[in-house]
């Protein structure tokens, strides 16, 4: 089999993929990739030495994992999982990424595609209004620097309190919207003046907000769709992808310096300066790991600010409320993150960077509502191919620490996809196939075109036949709006 | 490769279309740190927007100084990516001077903007930050040469 590698790979099940200790000196366990022979063939060169840099990371238990929408990143591959024990183990910011809680949240509607078609045009340019994306954009929300705290610890029920949602909006979020064991006083000031202007924007890069269709044929699992509130019938949904905003980048670039400096004296060396970490019971790490915190809960808040005005503009366009057009959430879930989990090695420091986090049924930590169904993961897939809405298994808590993929994948660079297809072109040609986008940048949607992706089908099937999530419904895009 | 030929303000980029493939990696070079130095601020700037399309009138003066030129450089186009959200504006060009003054060097900078314009402005990417992955700054063959990737 030929690899973008030449490290020895050996095959564990059709789906898992093993690089043994062997193969790079300091590897304290294996790594694991997840993926379908024809994905780990076109993986970049650069998952494997990543993956197995982050395998000779201090405390990390049982495997580097890497999920089938792997690729290079910086520090971890996007895509990458790692435990660490939380006695003598590490936290490392390249292991949660830049856009700290990055992540998916998906709205469920009563309205079809029938409702929708005709009023798509307006119902976009509304969106594209309500919802600033793009460089420097900044949100309606203004806030003082004490508010602005309040979010760093309070997340989307910040947001819920101000009128900004609903009080059942938070049962349907990992950590119900709010990640306890967040101080404020600890971020820097660049990181708050970064960051105290954007809430309720979009971003840009690979970041959206999609209005998307559900077909009877898109589902895959009627009870379990049932449960979540989708059920088909050209059923319209949409879906939000963004995460922290320049408060949530600003936190970590904080920190990758506080740990650059540190880690001499802990002892601690690393193959990739983005590797940077520090012992997760040191000061240090203790403090990232609060201000991550309060990123993450500026992101929940951020994904949910928006809702508030996808609910606004939906209710304008449509001469109804967002109540009695069933504007439900499904769920919102982080792919950009560490947290402290249970597993029978103990408390483990959980990263996952363009990973999430897939809990099953049997789970004590999801809330009753998802007892019977599993934790909702939710994939987003290249603008022009659609997303799925999938449910984690009590298989992935003992196999992959509860984690699973995050969405497509890279398969080609952003300066390769703008040579390929023009950004105005591609945006006619979408329309054409009845794919509404409203975009701040041109460059930038071609950069986002979906052949820059992989196919998404395939790396969905890779998690569903290892048995680590399972495929509950593809999403279907009709409109899309991109920074 | 992108280059500026004149003498005060020369600068040479190149974006490395293979190295971040979710993001954006670029190479700056020069026959000094100066002349990287502002290779690699246009190739961030341009990262973010077409400068042309960028009017002025909003500055800043910029005075820092390093034992370390890889340590500047990297603070200095951090600073960029921070003002740009702080401010919410996008860059039309930075002009800079970089001196050596016994183990110091000294950056003197203005950025010149202008706040964002979806109207107006060809904005590209929103960059997060400034990355460490196969960050340097080195002399090769004479020539000084800065490798920088964004996270994007």
């Amino acid at each position: 089999m030929k690899l973008n590698t030449q490290m020895t790979v050996n095959r564990i099940t059709d789906e898992i993929w093993e690089i043994p200790t062997s193969e790079k000196p300091g590897m304290l366990v294996p790594a694991r990739i997840y993926a379908t022979r024809g994905i780990l063939q076109a993986m970049d060169s650069g998952v494997f030495e990543q993956v197995t840099n982050v395998a000779c990371l201090p405390g990390i238990r049982r495997y580097a994992l890497c999920m089938p929408d792997g690729h290079w990143g910086y520090g971890f591959p996007i895509g990458g999982v790692a435990a660490f024990d939380a006695a003598d183990g590490i936290i490392s910011p390249g292991g949660v990424g830049y856009d700290i809680n990055c992540g998916m949240r998906l709205i469920r509607t009563d309205l079809t595609l029938a409702d929708v078609q005709p009023h798509l045009e307006r119902l976009m340019t509304e969106l594209f209004r309500a919802v600033p994306a793009g460089v420097g954009a900044s949100g309606f929300v203004r806030l003082s620097g004490e508010e602005f705290g309040r979010v760093m610890t309070h997340g989307a029920k910040w947001c819920v309190e101000r009128g900004y949602g609903w009080h059942r909006d938070l049962v349907r979020m990992e950590e119900g919207g709010c990640i306890e064991g967040a101080d404020s006083s600890i971020v820097t000031d660049h990181a708050i003046k970064r960051g105290i202007n954007q809430l309720g924007t979009l971003g840009s890069g690979n970041h959206y907000l999609e209005v998307q269709v559900v077909s009877n044929e898109g589902i895959f699992d009627p009870v379990t769709a049932a449960a979540l509130g989708i059920t088909g019938h050209e059923q319209i949904v949409v879906m939000v992808h963004c995460g922290s905003r320049g408060f949530g980048h600003q936190v970590a670039s904080d920190y990758l310096k506080v740990f650059e400096q540190c880690m001499g004296r802990y002892g601690i060396t690393v193959k990739d300066q983005q590797l940077a970490c520090a012992p997760f019971r040191s000061p240090e790490g203790q403090e990232y790991f609060s201000a991550m915190n309060c990123a993450a809960n500026t992101a929940f808040a951020n994904r949910q600010v928006i809702t508030h005005q996808i609910r606004e503009v939906f209710a304008t366009v449509f001469g109804r409320s967002a109540e009695s057009l069933g504007m439900e959430l499904v769920y919102d879930v982080a792919h950009n993150i560490a947290k402290v989990e249970r597993y029978p090695e103990g408390e483990l420091v959980v990263h996952r960077k363009g990973a999430t986090r897939a809990f099953g049924p049997g789970s004590p930590e999801l809330p009753e509502v998802f007892r019977t169904t599993g934790q909702p993961v939710i994939c987003g897939g290249s603008m022009e191919t659609g997303s799925y809405l999938l449910v984690g298994t009590d298989q992935a808590v003992r196999d992959t620490f509860g984690s699973t993929m995050h969405g497509a994948g890279r398969t080609m660079s952003r300066a390769q996809a703008k040579r390929t297809v023009r950004g105005a072109q591609l945006q006619q040609q979408m329309k054409q196939r009845g794919i509404l986008v409203k975009a701040v940048s041109m460059s930038g949607l071609a950069e986002e075109a979906g052949l820059a992706y992989k196919d998404i089908s395939e790396v969905v099937q890779s998690v569903d036949r290892a048995g680590i999530t399972k495929k509950v419904a593809e999403l279907r895009p009709i409109g899309n709006i991109k920074g | 490769m992108r280059c500026r030929q004149s003498d005060a303000m020369a600068w040479t980029f190149r974006f490395l279309e293979e190295i971040a493939m979710a993001d954006v990696a670029f190479e700056a070079e020069g026959a000094s740190v100066e002349e990287v130095f502002r290779g690699a601020t246009q190739a961030l700037i341009e990262s973010m927007a077409n400068p042309v399309t960028v009017a002025g009138g909003w500055e800043r003066a910029i005075e820092w100084r390093d034992e370390d030129p890889s340590a500047l450089l990297f603070d200095w186009l951090s600073e960029i990516v921070y003002w740009k959200d702080a401010a919410g504006v996008v860059f039309r060009e930075a002009p800079l001077t970089l001196t050596h003054e016994g183990e110091v060097w000294l950056l003197r900078a203005r950025l010149i903007g202008a706040p964002v314009d979806q109207q107006t402005q060809e904005l590209h990417a929103d960059v997060k930050g400034v990355t460490k992955h196969l960050y340097r700054v080195s002399q090769e063959g004479g020539r000084w040469k800065a490798l920088v990737v964004l996270d994007i």
